[in-house]
């Protein structure tokens, strides 16, 4: 027996060994020197998030093109699934296997471009005279040199009321809240009038902060200032709604969309949506047909980025970075835009009269009102945040909400605790 | 020569006798084959049990061991899902982890969960396997109903529950319809109603799959036994804590150990009903859903995270050992 366990215990230690070694960080060395000025063919992969089948054919329509004008490139197209698509794109990464040209919004980019997974796009494509100011800024990091992602499609919110209900509880529904002030003030109204619709069920967030002027991060972007008097002034006024049923208990444990879920159920009067949600809303109850009041955000509206990255490492860079310009030039972000309800962030879109021209539709509402608003949109959420400091921040906001600690209290709570959260980066 | 026919220990096959094992004989090595024989089989290459035990042994070292080792490790490192500078942290995950409220909060709430379900999920399946052990007409449908929510999702079930306790869901508009509440109870937002939402739940869907446990105990408990104490003058009470329990002593130790470990790693149903948020503040949130929320992402933090399970995995361990002693106190 001797004879067997010495080589077994031998083997079971080098084998252990190994794969404590291979368990080590990385897959090899994700950068690449790979040049992006070679000749422009081969395959390479293209991976959009949650667009096929409703897009299908504008992408077979843009890959075909792209196609032709370089006879021995080839483009495959893989869609991802909306749920866990962060899981996805983790899991590439972490296997090397990034698609050429990825689907990326920049808060997604940012983790990537740090581990030098994502090219540069700046050194081969001029990005500011190319796309819009805003958008090129979104995927310029803090601490890392160029830009890494060219600009896609951008979106906004805007403010869906329900009319219906804004009669029924003794509001005029031509006169819907345009300031934070009003908000709370019809709210109280709406509550007090009909025991079972709100008018508000969204609990203050990150971004709340930053539609009032306050500094989420200090100018280094390395320590969370948020937890300020005025800060805690906009928690407390929620929570002081909350106390006086102004808003569903069920809020506490709502995430971004419950707000929409809940206007389409009819059990509030109020929510936000992209462009393209009232037809989603009348889609899924069509009873609200008609019944919706669209008008711009409250305060300074968002501004969402959609990007396509290219992956450092890609055998055929310059045919990815070739698709990258092509998928997101002026032509079709405007074709893309006009299908989708979504903003080109191409310079010269803006002259559309598509996007700024109302149609006399509810969809066509949406989008003007979102165009219009999209001018001064900005990023509320600083693209650092990840979902351990969001959740511990809406978790402690719940709990002021709620009325268990104060405003104060909370942000005081969640500063520290992102900030421990932020130094183990 | 022993009765079967094949040699006995250290005697040599009879002269001319045809070999039971030719097939054996042929793949063993000559080296081996002049080995003396210990055995009355004929012995085969060394490696042989090794080669039989090899896909077992490469998918413990694979999906078990392995995985272990790496989570040791990287407890000591602060590791990130896209690898990057990853260096030895020594204790400090450990010692973060003792300054964390959310851990204890977590920690109490996964603690909370298994004693309440610990008892209801030994104890209740027990009784209903007595029930429906009986031969008795229609008693084949009692058993399927019982079993019907072991093979449900637990996602869907959670998901179906949180509609019925939501405010304004059946169980506070029933309650309310009737006059037993003014107000609707906030099952899904207050922290230990949520802790008991989520247990009604798992008892409910665990019930018919320990029940099956006990069934199969129960069936292997003479009926002699039953009818000596019973004619001993034994009541259906005394019958059952001399007769019964003990002969089922067994299986309730292995499902007291299946809803211990079962219970400290809750997650979907308190996932689905709050939403992912764990309840106002997180109260509510488990061991488990906050391993998730540290692991999750693309700057999650693996390095607190695989501390956070080794912890849980001695937080488990505790109650295994005192199952184990309570067990062999009861042989002794």
């Amino acid at each position: 027996m001797k004879t067997i366990r010495t080589p077994l215990a031998v083997g079971a230690t080098v084998a252990a060994a190994v794969l404590l070694a291979g368990c080590s960080s990385g897959s090899g060395e994700p950068g690449s020197d790979a040049d992006a000025s070679g000749a422009i063919d081969g395959s390479i992969t293209f991976q959009t998030w949650s667009l096929t089948p409703t897009y299908q054919q504008y992408f077979d329509d843009a890959i075909a093109a792209f196609e032709k004008e370089h006879p021995g490139a080839k483009v495959t197209l893989v869609d991802q699934p909306g749920d866990g698509y962060s899981d996805k794109i983790l899991s590439q990464a972490s296997t090397d296997s990034l698609p050429d040209v990825v689907n990326l919004p920049p808060d997604f980019a940012l983790p990537l471009a740090a581990q030098d997974f994502l090219y540069d796009a700046s050194t081969t494509t001029d990005m500011e005279a190319t796309y819009v100011k805003g958008a090129v800024d979104a995927f310029r990091f803090a601490g890392l040199d160029g830009v890494y992602g060219y600009p896609w499609y951008l979106g906004t919110d805007v403010n869906y009321w329900n009319a219906e209900q804004f009669e029924k509880c003794g509001l005029d529904p031509e006169k819907y809240p345009t300031t934070t002030d009003e908000l709370f003030d019809q709210a109280a109204v709406m509550a007090s009038n009909c025991d079972d619709t709100y008018l508000i069920s969204r609990m203050p967030g990150i971004g709340d902060f930053t539609l009032e002027g306050i500094d989420v991060l200090n100018e280094d972007g390395t320590e969370f200032v948020f937890n300020t008097p005025e800060a805690a002034a906009i928690i407390d006024r929620y929570a002081e709604a909350y106390a006086n049923k102004e808003m569903p208990p069920s809020v506490l444990n709502a995430d971004y969309l419950g707000n929409a879920q809940l206007f389409t159920e009819g059990k509030v009067a109020w929510t936000t949506g992209g462009a393209s949600s009232i037809n989603d809303f009348e889609k899924n109850n069509p009873s609200l047909k008609g019944n919706v009041k669209i008008g711009p955000a409250l305060n300074i509206s968002p501004l969402y980025v959609q990007g396509v990255s290219v992956a450092a490492h890609s055998k055929e860079l310059s045919t990815a970075v070739a698709f990258a310009e092509f998928i997101t030039n002026a032509d079709n972000q405007n074709e893309f835009g006009h299908i989708a309800n979504v903003f080109p962030s191409s310079l010269g879109s803006a002259d559309d009269p598509y996007f700024s021209e109302p149609d006399g539709t509810p969809s066509g509402d949406a989008r003007t009102t979102a165009f219009g608003s999209l001018q001064t949109a900005e990023v509320l959420q600083p693209y650092v945040v990840n979902d351990a400091m969001s959740t511990y921040l809406n978790q402690q906001i719940a709990l002021a909400v709620r009325g268990d600690i104060t405003g104060q209290e909370a942000l005081d709570k969640a500063a520290s605790k992102m900030n421990d959260l932020l130094a183990r980066q | 020569m022993s009765v079967t026919g094949f040699p006995a220990a250290g005697q040599k096959p009879a002269a001319g006798r045809r070999d039971p094992h030719p097939e054996t004989v042929a793949v063993v090595a000559p080296h081996l084959a002049r080995r003396p024989r210990t055995g009355g089989v004929s012995t085969t290459r060394w490696f042989t049990p090794w080669l039989l035990l090899a896909p077992a042994l490469i998918w413990l070292l694979v999906f078990s061991i392995w995985p272990s080792l790496n989570t040791i490790r990287m407890s000591f490192t602060n590791a990130k899902p896209l690898g990057g500078a990853e260096r030895f942290v020594g204790l400090r995950n450990f010692i973060d982890i003792l300054g964390d409220d959310q851990v204890v909060g977590a920690l109490l709430n996964s603690v909370v969960f298994m004693v309440v379900c610990l008892p209801l999920l030994t104890i209740l399946p027990l009784f209903i396997a007595l029930l429906v052990e009986k031969k008795l007409p229609g008693i084949a449908f009692f058993r399927t109903a019982f079993y019907t929510p072991v093979i449900a999702s637990a996602v869907v079930v959670a998901l179906i529950w949180t509609f019925m306790l939501d405010d304004r869901g059946l169980v506070n508009g029933l309650a309310e319809a009737l006059g037993i509440l003014k107000e609707p109870l906030p099952f899904l937002t207050d922290r230990w109603l949520i802790i008991i939402s989520a247990v009604s739940l798992v008892v409910w869907k665990g019930l018919g799959y320990y029940m099956i446990i006990y069934l199969a105990a129960l069936g292997n408990v003479g009926r002699d036994l039953h009818e000596a104490a019973a004619m001993d003058g034994a009541g259906a009470f005394r019958r059952f804590l001399v007769v019964t329990l003990p002969a089922v002593r067994g299986a309730m130790l292995l499902i007291a150990i299946l809803v211990c470990i079962a219970a400290l790693r809750v997650f979907s149903e308190v996932y689905v009903m709050t939403g992912g948020t764990g309840g106002a503040g997180g109260e509510a949130m488990t061991m488990v859903m906050l391993i998730q929320q540290y692991s999750r992402g693309f700057t999650g933090d693996l390095g607190y995270a695989s501390a956070l399970s080794i912890l849980m995995f001695f937080v488990t361990l505790v109650p295994m050992l005192i199952l184990a002693r309570i067990n062999s106190r009861s042989d002794a």
